[in-house]
């Protein structure tokens, strides 16, 4: 009850904002998008909902996990191996899914959360890519050609497994999904575990002389912010219903996701949501305009890189951080 | 029969590691001096593995003299790098300068793929290719990745004399040991971390430019590199130049687990272990060993530097 409380609470500022981008969000579709603006929208609340998931270690938390797509990769799995072999329902496999990506994340939390800054980070990268090797080679989820979902053997629109032909109904679905999430992040952020990470980012060593168990407050988190990545890895498989290990669980997805989370400002309930929505469409964009149509493969990705560079070096606290800044100057 | 197969592997381990520990170098030292992780680092290598090819086929010269080439072009990217980017990285957390340099990653390889396209490119030419020494018992060394392990070392000799041996090398030493302190006393440190990137730069193209005599180059082989060489700089200890070197072997020898791995089946006469798809788990065992090493002892076998 007091959690569903604190979850419902939210400031002035908060809930404009958060009301104005849900009315724009619900009528988005009525406005007669192309199929080109709906996949992008879908791909902008997918994103943003691991970049929430992210946020709640790497911008609360202050720990850099560069290995999230592993996580995309263990639900996105666990929905079609069951869907293609024992014919599982979507709404039971996610669960199972977040189930095994929560357990592994205890498995690899445990000793991860020993090590510190770029050490933590390059391990992660290192896990995700033990866990895409495994997956290349193992017959069972189909190595490295990986699996495909057939929508003909299914009549869509099928809700229980989720397949569908219309992009509108994923759309709504995620829609919910992207709400339930802005709900759990605002209940975790003022939760005692909230406060507890936030006082361990801020200094590790004062945090723990207040009798906080800071291994174990991180390791309870990133199984959260897994939970999180790894019910939208199985939404992906249905959704895009063709996985593979290589664009699936690669690193270019774990570094997209912290990305984003970074340049809308890493650490606020908005920043993820701000930096998915300015960098999905770009991603796109650049990449049918330039990518398709110049002939020039890869330019799409030297601009993207180009606005990391720069986001980085000029303003590391994102536009909710310099958002934050103006108005503080304006008071 | 089967003690060919080890000889060869363990041979194969120790010449690819020579050449990794090289890779490793740049990243070691440009950790040792500021604190700061360089994700670009195998895109760096994949530049000089480019410019020795190019150097080669465009003008036909012998693979093996284009190294002073690619030694400057990383020299140059070191530089360029630290003071038109990286340098406003050192005011932001983390976060920012992992990112930052996974930004500077990402632009290098697809500039490549722009340029060159996706396609896999190998030197054939050259006086090297194709000859190879017996060792006896059937084990031959290719006389390229003997060359390319031969001239590692010395590059790295070169490295650690300068270090310890000159001026300049002592005053990097002493930004890497305390900058504030250096600065104090007069070294001007902006600069030495410039001098960082720039030997950083200059020792991976030239491991490129050898790699590239019996690697095929393609924009993608940053990352591989990236991480081999990370596996390297944790296992010897971050910032620790004789630790890359003993690392850099062991990661080579970790590398030709495979070949080992045949040897053990073969001598048992397990067939199970021959069914065993380890080929494809050849870097996956590297990365495991980072993840291990890192618990086991964060500072590695050399390490000074937490």
């Amino acid at each position: 009850m007091e959690a569903l409380r604190s979850a419902f609470t939210f400031q002035k500022t908060d809930l404009w904002i958060g009301g104005v981008l849900a009315s724009c969000l619900i009528l988005f579709p009525l406005l007669g998008p192309s199929s080109f603006a709906m996949a992008t929208m879908i791909q902008f609340l997918m994103f943003s909902i691991y970049g929430m998931g992210w946020n709640a270690i790497g911008g609360y938390g202050g720990q850099v996990d560069l290995g999230k797509a592993q996580y995309v990769g263990i639900g996105a799995y666990t929905t079609t191996v069951m869907l293609l072999r024992w014919d599982v329902p979507f709404w039971i496999s996610m669960p199972i899914g977040m189930a095994i990506a929560v357990g592994w994340s205890f498995v690899i939390g445990y000793p991860l959360f020993k090590l510190k800054g770029h050490y933590f980070a390059i391990a992660t990268i290192a896990t995700s890519l033990v866990l895409k090797d495994l997956f290349e080679v193992w017959d069972f989820v189909g190595a490295a050609k990986g699996l495909h979902i057939s929508p003909v053997k299914y009549p869509p629109p099928d809700f229980k497994r989720l397949i569908f032909r219309e992009d509108i109904y994923y759309y709504y679905l995620l829609l919910a999904f992207f709400f339930i999430a802005i709900l759990v992040i605002n209940w975790f952020r003022h939760s005692r575990i909230g406060y507890q990470l936030r006082a361990i980012r801020d200094n590790e060593d004062l945090a723990k002389s207040l009798g906080i168990n800071v291994h174990w407050s991180k390791i309870k988190t990133y199984a959260l912010a897994t939970a999180f990545v790894s019910a939208i890895g199985s939404f992906h498989a249905v959704y895009i219903k063709n996985i593979e290990p290589e664009d699936t669980m690669s690193l270019d997805i774990s570094v997209l996701i912290a990305l984003m989370a970074m340049l809308g400002g890493a650490g606020s309930l908005w920043g993820p949501i701000i930096g998915a929505s300015i960098l999905i469409p770009l991603k796109s964009y650049l990449k049918t305009w330039l990518g398709a149509k110049a002939g020039l493969v890869g330019i799409d990705l030297v601009i993207y890189a180009v606005i990391i560079m720069v986001v980085s070096a000029v303003e590391p606290r994102g536009i909710w951080g310099m958002l934050q800044r103006f108005k503080r100057k304006r008071n | 029969m089967a003690l060919d197969v080890l000889v060869s592997s363990l041979v194969a381990g120790v010449l690819i590691g020579t050449v990794l520990a090289l890779v490793a170098l740049g990243l070691t030292i440009i950790f040792g001096v500021m604190d700061i992780v360089n994700f670009a680092h195998g895109e760096f290598l994949m530049v000089g593995m480019y410019t020795g090819l190019l150097v080669a086929q465009g003008v036909g010269m012998e693979p093996l003299l284009t190294l002073p080439a690619a030694g400057a072009v990383g020299f140059l990217l070191g530089i360029v790098c630290y003071f038109g980017f990286v340098k406003f990285l050192l005011r932001g957390p983390m976060l920012a300068q992992l990112l930052g340099t996974f930004g500077l990653m990402l632009f290098l390889r697809n500039l490549a793929l722009v340029f060159f396209g996706s396609e896999d490119r190998a030197i054939h030419h050259g006086i090297l290719v194709g000859k190879s020494l017996a060792l006896g018992m059937g084990v031959m060394i290719p006389a390229t990745k003997l060359a390319a392990a031969i001239l590692s070392v010395l590059a790295f000799i070169c490295v650690w004399l300068f270090i310890h041996k000159t001026k300049t090398g002592k005053a990097l030493q002493a930004t890497a040991v305390n900058p504030q302190g250096a600065r104090y006393v007069g070294i001007p440190t902006d600069k030495m971390n410039g001098l960082a990137w720039a030997i950083g730069g200059a020792t991976v193209t030239i491991a490129g430019a050898l790699l590239v005599n019996f690697w095929a180059v393609n924009p993608y082989v940053g990352l591989l590199f990236t991480m081999l060489a990370f596996t390297i700089v944790a296992l010897g200890g971050f910032g620790s130049v004789p630790g890359a070197f003993v690392a850099g072997l062991i990661v080579g020898l970790i590398t030709e687990l495979p070949g080992i791995w045949d040897f053990i089946s073969i001598t048992l006469g397990w067939s199970w272990m021959s069914k065993v798809p380890m080929t494809s788990f050849k870097y996956t065992w590297v990365y495991l060993a980072y993840f291990i090493i890192m618990l086991i002892s964060p500072k590695g076998l050399f390490g000074w530097k937490r």
